[in-house]
């Protein structure tokens, strides 16, 4: 307990003395953190010109719902100059989320380990979840989110992804605790504010029949999901009496209309590429991000829906079209869970690594791109390229070993067919 | 894809080659490195410069420049009213030049409030003449500047500079061809006040707010696209060196640098890079040799992060700039005519530009004036230096998890089996509710409580503090400098002594705290090989002869450190890393390269001035953080420092007899 006070307490520490330094303004002004999706100072624009009674939707400035318009308007008003703390608060509310959701995570994990004990290999038995995982890893959990630079930045920053990380922290502890409310009003907030969470509803579908035990439950949940989800667009409407938001929220995403540098790759695509082929491209990419893996997951991960859900996190994360660091940040944090199936993670050190040479060299290029004028978009592309990469590895290494774990548990670490090496193919 | 989707669990081949040869790698790599690096001054290895950018048309026009009397009329003037102010620039006389001219003329004052000790202003001032070009709207201009020296100034007088600036002036305005303003500057006190006029022009600050004032100026002419900075040192000049190296180590498009050298070429004037003439030796050891230490003279300039010329402030405003320094010589005697000549044609090809410089190199070294070595081939080198570190950390990680999985396979062995109760009455998830589950899997006998072995706390608040401390570190010598003035100190000598005090404090420090694990101490090491990899791969990307300086001194010793139980080895390695700290570093090489210089002087009296120059060398690297946002003295603070102290910790451990022969054991398994 006292351990967690601390390390709550110093969280806050650091979080409250950066953002009143004088260090603040540079950080919220990185493009790496602020994206023109989360930036804080275009939801103050809009406030201002709502206040004049200007449609904040009639430029190109805001590119959030109007229902989180007026959440944060609210704030803006009854808040007045403590409106960083809020961001502070909810910031390590997320983690302490991600705490009792990793939590009930390693509790489900280790009942289905106890199940399936007499499957596994005796001198094997040391790499499963021991009684000390559970303390131990919903803490790391909460360390690697509070302490995380890539958080700590986003959260002193105020960008409106802490909203999102909170939205999907509560979703995450939803579905493990099988509750239907705290998953899909949690997931249909998180679908209003970024669309791409959408895909997340397999992994609600399937957390609640799992831990319910109730097709009725799961399809309800997934019903209230989506009719939440309609509420919310039409309050939207009713608020603004003009559908001209959907072109600017939801256009805006899926068509990524502004080319401003971030950490991803789709403003470097979009930027280089002739405009007829831009429609084609745009199809490609977001068919990338939505559908492509949505059924193949879900089928392969059907019996593990939390490990689903933590996926598809990280994967749009990887590609959203506005990534900004907080998202990175987040699914970085959810790591240590795995943390059980590290043995069969191969390229874990090595996608750190580039993951800190990256983030070390973009701040880098970027001013000597801008600033100094030497070097060029390419050299800055490059790294953000190579830290997507990273990123993949790391997602890709994630979902595989959760195969080749089981099979480790299984049948042991040779191995032979008829005195033959054998190799595993992901299937 | 293979490496994406290979699914072998345990280590692969290529991991456990790697885990058994990485010293050798590592060797291999750190030495073919520095050996390649040296080779890329070798002919074959680099190539030919070239105009890259076609916009230019070097040299194409017929040159029209041939007064060579005004230049005289004006030195001889300027001559006379310089004995008039013997510390100041002779402004209204520039001035009035400038309006006899017909330029815009406009003065710039600055003001720089001293930012170490006593609070102390100084002012000066900068005498500027745009003139305005005839096809363009005034959106882009080209500079040439000159630094004003007074009689009084140490360093050689560019009065000659002076005139035919002003004699170029009065030939340039009479054209019709300008389509980029032309700003002639006169800068005062050296670089500051080209730093001044710079952040003026553009109207922000580059280094620490409030220090230099740098006001603001009425007239302005556009994107200022070039800039030539002259320096002659007398009104005959024998040949013209080319100065290029700029602040924290950037360079300027290597066509503006061909540009200059074409136009010397074509004017007979011999031009020089770094004092060297371009040679060529039919041996090929000799031309390499000749090119190896024009290039590492180049390497030994950039190194130190600061400018050598006016030229080197231009480029954090993406200007690209280069001085022209003319010298007398015994041989030639070539007059202004020569001089403007090439000051036309060099003009006249930027007038031509129809954009920025962006093409040909920006990261390059130089091998002498007419052989560049280009990024891509100096970045493999660094890049191997620091992979070593790399390869070392990921060793060190192999070998952290082996050492676990080790002791874990033995306690699994020698432990009694596990309860087999499953294997008869099968268990679902649904025999038990969640709370029966919760009971039974708390008091599940199976697990055993082992003490975690890596202090992961303990090793992540060592590597904090000590960034602290280096943070601490760079802010202090303001404090310094105020307390040491108030006990009658100056201002270099209570910096010095304070940062030698914090020093000492650092170094005892670490030998006085608990010290975990040997495996925590892997883990130390790991992060702080890490951070030394990346810190050499980013200070490349701007200053690659700093990287490489810093990775040929840093890394044998970073690759050798292991916490051992031999007493010698450890006093070895305890002195190599005191020698190593940043601080000592310096000290060490400005006392060598004092010696050096002034060897056949009495022995106390070269001590002497070799410490004067260790404390001046330090308060210039933080006056100039401070001015001009040099990052040089930051950087080794902050981070420097700081990952010199990990490895400081490390040294200190002394690990116990298992914890040696276990490592023995691990590594003789792997070998197996």
């Amino acid at each position: 307990m006292k351990s967690h006070l601390f390390i709550y307490g110093l969280a806050i520490f650091v979080r409250v003395f950066l953002i009143y330094s004088d260090y603040r303004e540079d950080i919220a002004d990185r493009i790496e953190i602020s994206t023109p999706l989360n930036s804080f100072n275009r939801i103050l624009e809009s406030y201002y010109r709502m206040s004049i009674g200007v449609d904040p939707y009639s430029s190109d400035v805001l590119h959030e719902s109007p229902l989180h318009l007026h959440f944060y308007k609210h704030l803006i008003e009854n808040t007045g100059q403590y409106l960083p703390l809020v961001f502070v608060f909810c910031d390590v509310l997320t983690a302490y989320l991600l705490y009792l959701f990793a939590k009930k995570y390693i509790f489900h994990l280790r009942i289905e380990q106890y199940v399936n004990m007499n499957l596994y290999l005796k001198h094997l038995k040391d790499q499963m979840l021991k009684v000390t995982d559970n303390e131990a890893i919903p803490l790391y959990v909460t360390v690697m989110y509070l302490f995380n630079p890539y958080i700590i930045f986003n959260c002193v920053a105020c960008t409106t992804t802490t909203f999102l990380n909170l939205c999907l922290a509560t979703f995450l502890y939803g579905i493990c605790s099988g509750s239907v409310i705290i998953g899909s009003v949690s997931l249909a907030i998180a679908t209003l504010q970024s669309l791409y969470p959408v895909i997340l509803i397999s992994a609600l579908y399937l957390s609640i029949l799992k831990y319910q035990k109730s097709m009725l439950k799961a399809v309800m949940s997934v019903v209230l999901c989506i009719s939440l989800l309609a509420v919310f667009i039409f309050s939207s409407y009713c608020l603004m009496k003009s559908w001209n938001f959907i072109p600017q929220t939801y256009g805006f995403i899926l068509q990524v209309s502004d080319q401003q540098p971030n950490i991803g790759i789709y403003w470097y695509f979009f930027m280089e590429m002739f405009e007829h082929f831009k429609e084609l491209f745009i199809y490609s990419y977001q068919i990338n991000v939505t559908i492509l893996y949505f059924i193949p997951l879900t089928i392969k991960f059907r019996k593990d829906p939390i490990l689903l859900g933590v996926c598809f996190i990280m994967l749009t994360g990887i590609f959203k079209s506005y990534p900004s660091i907080g998202d990175f940040g987040f699914s970085l944090a959810l790591l240590p869970v795995m943390k059980y199936m590290y043995n069969c993670m191969q390229q874990i050190f090595v996608s750190i690594v580039a993951i800190i040479t990256t983030t070390t060299l973009a701040p880098i290029l970027w001013n000597l791109w801008i600033y100094w004028g030497s070097a060029n978009a390419n050299f800055f592309f490059g790294t953000t390229l190579a830290f997507i990469t990273a990123h993949i590895f790391i997602l890709t290494d994630v979902s595989f070993a959760h195969s080749k774990h089981d099979y480790l548990l299984k049948y042991g670490n040779d191995r032979t067919i008829n005195g033959q090496p054998a190799k595993l193919v992901l299937g | 894809m293979g490496l994406l989707t290979d699914p072998s669990a345990g280590q692969s081949k290529i991991i456990k080659i790697l885990m058994k040869y990485y010293s050798k790698f590592c060797i291999i790599l750190y030495l073919g490195g520095i050996i390649a690096f040296c080779m890329l001054a070798y002919r074959p290895f680099n190539a030919e410069t070239y105009f890259s950018e076609n916009a230019l048309l070097p040299g194409l026009v017929r040159s029209e420049y041939r007064d060579g009397s005004t230049p005289h009329v004006y030195y001889r003037e300027l001559l006379d009213e310089m004995e008039k102010y013997e510390s100041k620039i002779p402004y209204s006389w520039l001035l009035a030049k400038f309006k006899q001219l017909g330029l815009d003329t406009y003065t710039h004052n600055f003001t720089l409030n001293y930012p170490l000790g006593k609070s102390q202003k100084f002012t000066g001032k900068n005498v500027y003449g745009i003139l305005r070009a005839a096809r363009a709207a005034s959106t882009e201009s080209v500079v040439l500047s000159v630094p004003y020296r007074p009689p009084l100034s140490i360093h050689q007088t560019t009065a000659p500079a002076i005139a035919i600036m002003l004699a170029f002036a009065k030939f340039a305005n009479k054209e019709k061809y300008w389509a980029k303003d032309i700003i002639f500057l006169v800068t005062e006190h050296e670089q500051l006040g080209m730093q001044a006029w710079l952040e003026a022009y553009h109207g922000i600050s580059g280094g620490k707010r409030g220090t230099l004032n740098a006001g603001d100026m009425r007239g302005r002419a556009g994107a200022i696209q070039a800039a030539i900075n002259l320096e002659l040192h007398s009104i005959e000049i024998g040949e013209i060196d080319i100065k290029i190296e700029g602040l924290n180590g950037q360079l300027p498009n290597l066509d503006l640098f061909n540009l200059a050298t074409r136009m010397c070429a074509k004017e007979g004037v011999s031009h020089t890079f770094k004092n060297r003439i371009p040679r060529r030796y039919t041996d090929p050891v000799k031309d390499w040799k000749y090119t190896f230490q024009t290039m590492l003279s180049m390497v030994a300039t950039q190194a130190t992060g600061i400018p050598n010329g006016n030229h080197g402030l231009f480029y954090r405003f993406g200007i690209q700039a280069l001085t022209l320094e003319g010298f007398a010589n015994s041989k030639d005697k070539l007059g202004f005519i020569t001089i403007g000549r090439i000051l036309e044609g060099t003009f006249r090809s930027l007038n031509n530009l129809l954009e920025r410089f962006h093409q040909s190199f920006f990261f390059y070294l130089l091998a002498s004036s007419d052989r560049y070595v280009s990024i891509g081939l100096y970045i493999p080198t660094i890049a191997a230096l620091a992979a070593t570190l790399f390869i070392k950390a990921y060793a060190k990680w192999c070998l952290l998890h082996d050492e676990e999985e080790n002791s874990e396979n033995k306690d699994a062995l020698n432990k009694t089996l596990i309860d087999e109760s499953g294997d008869h009455n099968p268990i679902t998830r649904d025999s038990f509710t969640l709370q029966q589950w919760e009971e039974k899997l708390k008091s599940d006998t199976t697990d055993l409580n082992q003490k975690p072995k890596v202090h992961l706390g303990h090793i992540c608040s060592v590597f904090v503090i000590a960034h602290l401390v280096g943070f601490g570190l760079k802010e202090l010598p303001t404090y310094f400098a105020k307390i040491g003035v108030q006990f009658g100190y100056t201002t270099e000598s209570s910096i010095y002594i304070g940062l030698a005090l914090s020093t000492a404090l650092i170094i005892l420090v670490p030998i006085f705290i608990k010290k975990p694990s040997y495996s925590s101490m892997i883990v130390l090491d790991i992060f702080a090989l890490l951070e030394m990899g990346n810190l050499l791969i980013c200070v490349a990307m701007y200053n690659i002869s700093l990287a490489m300086f810093c990775g040929a001194v840093y890394i044998p010793f970073a690759l050798l450190l292991s916490p051992t139980r031999c007493r010698l080895c450890s006093i070895i390695q305890k002195i190599c890393w005191i020698l190593l700290h940043p601080f000592v570093l310096a000290t060490i090489t400005v006392f060598a390269y004092t010696f050096f210089v002034f060897w056949n002087e009495l022995v106390d009296q070269i001590l002497f001035k070799a410490l004067s120059a260790t404390q001046q060398a330090i308060m210039f690297s933080i006056v100039d953080s401070m001015v001009y946002g040099n990052w040089l003295f930051s950087v080794a603070c902050t981070i420097m420092t700081s990952n010199w102290i990990c490895f400081w910790y490390m040294c200190q451990y002394r690990p116990t007899i298992e914890e040696v022969t276990r490592k023995t054991e691990v590594s003789k398994q792997k070998v197996d």
